[in-house]
């Protein structure tokens, strides 16, 4: 019997679809490791939500596009790697923007991201699309979550 | 995603089931808060017992029948949220937007007052 893994990679279309697939692969993974349920599922939120702006934005729901996901878990923290095939988009403005208006349908994923990682980074290669890389310490013992802070 | 329809005290209770996360499926709930609005059902309950999870899509369409239901004089407002649902609700301030309830009867007094301002 092998060890636990500590890396996966999906290759997925750009169909929200398959949004359920990234956090069930996730999960099983993070668990694997004896990572705390809340701290899974934040970060699965933002790994989703990373896919979600790399299908909707990046890849804009084309079928002849693929969104590429690549998770790395260690003792110390994980790395989530999100790469569409778009053209890229000021993400620079969504980084430090206000946050959108209650009423306004849009404008959250960043922010979504942001608070249930430690970084968010972006970077455009060339002819490859965006990638989103999310980092966070690694929590094996029910760590804070952004929801216990009221 | 599945959406079952009832009603509840005068007001009407959405079950949603399954990952609100936007796309063909969740368009469906966009058309059913404009088929009860039409139909001048404008207090709406929104049930997330099984809704596992949501993301800003999904989060973009519950404000869309929320904006819906109060431009026609009523309200929608939320029961059984999970934590990871809650958490969400929390981080992007929505949680400010939409009362929450514990359960769907506590919901459905709250809309026959009609307490919100």
């Amino acid at each position: 019997m092998s060890g636990p893994h500590n890396a996966l990679e999906l290759i997925i279309p750009s169909d929200f679809k398959y949004l359920g697939a990234v956090d069930a692969a996730f999960q099983d993974l993070a668990r694997e490791f004896s990572c705390a349920q809340r701290w899974i599922d934040d970060f699965s939120t933002a790994l989703v939500e990373a896919c979600t702006n790399a299908i909707e934005h990046g890849n804009k729901y084309s079928k002849d596009k693929r969104v590429r996901i690549v998770v790395e878990l260690t003792d110390n923290r994980i790395i989530g790697r999100i790469q569409d095939e778009g053209a890229g988009f000021d993400f620079k403005k969504f980084l430090s923007g206000p946050p959108p208006d209650p009423l306004s349908e849009r404008g959250r994923g960043i922010m979504i991201m942001k608070a249930f990682t430690d970084e968010v980074r972006f970077s455009i290669d060339a002819g490859r699309g965006l990638c989103v890389e999310l980092t966070k310490a690694c929590g094996k013992t029910g760590s804070g979550s952004p929801g216990d802070g009221e | 995603m599945k959406i079952n329809q009832r009603e509840l005290q005068g007001t009407v209770v959405l079950d949603l089931q399954g990952k609100l996360t936007g796309g063909p499926e969740a368009e469906q709930i966009r058309a059913t808060f404009k088929e009860l609005v039409n139909d001048g059902k404008k207090h709406i309950i929104v049930n997330l017992r099984k809704v596992d999870w949501i993301n800003s899509t999904g989060l973009g369409i519950l404000i869309s029948g929320y904006t819906s239901v109060r431009k026609a004089g009523g309200d929608l407002v939320l029961c059984n949220v999970g934590d990871r649902i809650d958490s969400i609700l929390y981080v992007t301030k929505l949680n400010l937007l939409f009362h929450a309830f514990e359960s769907e009867s506590d919901a459905a007094e709250y809309l026959k007052k009609g307490t919100r301002e």
